[in-house]
């Protein structure tokens, strides 16, 4: 890695400016390693912080996973699993700063989290839950650009802007890196499972992931069809191509992607409400 | 048609999909489509805490109040550099029929 990149990932990764997490999570860690914890202990744990198990409860109940719905902390365990709870309580800070400060770009992560689940629900994958986590997450290295580098996301925006360059292009021209490999250092430090890491590494590059190319090639897709309805703003005014692997992987037929546009811009309607209720 | 939430809707508006009590075709059906809105039906559905309704017809502006050229023209700016790839071809159709028929003329604006 050249200077500049491992400055750049000095700055970023410095914990003591990064939001903090909440001592909660730690402990959850600690339990969800043990195997002698029980769900509702876990469950416990996280009901004690009243504002984190609050908005774990508002984004279980969002339309992103919004087949459920979910009352208890116990509950959203079962129905979305452990993994999926911690991801949530993990990234509450980044979606708060997201809700306030770039609406945008919470509506497209809500948006793609919604798309991502219902290509995960027609093509029948296992783990929908984690799929839309992933989904949800995928562009927190743009948060972290954002809060750490304002300067530098100023920049990106003009020069995408002037050049008609996607986001991503223009993050290397700026930075020498960009929010995937932003996002990967993130997912490490946080100790996220390779699940819902490689879909964040490689949204734009599926063929780079090892473990889990189905996931990351629903996410990328989710995130391809999000961008061309033009809803939230991920910071991009072009649309991507869908990658030929990832179109091989999931096999998706020109039937399904039809159904697919009509369910997810139906579902929109919700995504925009629910964003607006959050703010309020 | 369109979906809507419950407390945009106003009376003389059309049921264009049953209503169930929870949300889906699950629940236990409780209005059925082509049903005319009512001041005491839309209470009764939000006693009920029916959040969703399709209606007929595009009666409220998604997007501010932009007409069809617009939102095409939108859309045709954002496939701009993948248009010559087949299939990024298909998906800008299926977009572009699907607001055709969302805005266009069996149940668009043009109709009401």
């Amino acid at each position: 890695m050249d200077d500049r990149r491992s400055e750049l990932k000095k700055i970023i990764m410095d914990t003591k400016t990064l939001p903090t997490l909440p001592g909660v999570i730690l402990r959850l860690n600690e339990l969800s390693e043990s195997n002698k914890a029980s769900v509702q202990e876990m469950a416990k744990i996280v009901s004690s912080d009243q504002v984190l198990a609050a908005r774990i409860l508002r984004l279980a109940n969002s339309p992103s996973y919004g087949f459920y719905r979910v009352s208890t902390i116990s509950n959203a365990m079962i129905l979305l699993g452990v993994n999926v709870v911690k991801s949530l309580a993990l990234s509450s800070s980044f979606f708060e700063i997201m809700e306030k400060d770039r609406i945008g770009l919470w509506e497209h992560s809500l948006g793609v989290g919604l798309a991502a689940n219902l290509i995960a629900r027609k093509l029948g994958l296992p783990e929908c839950e984690e799929i839309a986590t992933a989904a949800l997450l995928h562009d927190i290295g743009k948060v972290v650009i954002s809060l750490k580098c304002t300067d530098a996301e100023t920049q990106i925006r003009s020069i995408a802007y002037e050049k008609q360059l996607f986001t991503l292009e223009a993050e290397h021209e700026v930075i020498d890196s960009d929010h995937t490999e932003i996002g990967a250092w993130l997912a490490k430090s946080w100790f996220l499972p390779d699940k819902l890491s490689e879909p964040i590494a490689f949204h734009h590059n599926v063929d780079l992931a090892e473990n889990h190319r189905v996931k990351t090639a629903v996410v990328h897709v989710a995130d391809v069809l999000i961008k061309a309805s033009g809803f939230g703003d991920s910071g991009d005014s072009f649309v991507p191509q869908i990658q030929q692997t990832a179109w091989d992987v999931l096999k998706l037929t020109k039937q399904q992607l039809a159904e697919l546009v009509e369910e997810i811009e139906e579902m929109l309607v919700e995504v925009k409400e629910f964003s607006l209720e959050m703010q309020a | 048609m369109q979906k809507i939430p419950l407390m945009n809707a106003v009376a003389g508006m059309v049921l264009a999909r049953d209503v169930f009590r929870n949300g889906n075709s699950t629940g236990f059906p409780v209005c059925s489509k082509n049903t005319v809105l009512t001041e005491t039906l839309i209470t009764r559905l939000e006693n009920m805490d029916i959040a969703f309704i399709h209606v007929k017809g595009h009666l409220l502006p998604l997007d501010g109040d932009r007409s069809l050229g617009d939102i095409l023209h939108d859309l045709e700016h954002r496939f701009v550099k993948v248009r010559q790839d087949p299939l990024m071809a298909t998906l800008h159709d299926i977009y572009a029929d699907y607001y055709r028929r969302l805005m266009g003329d069996d149940g668009g604006r043009q109709t009401e």
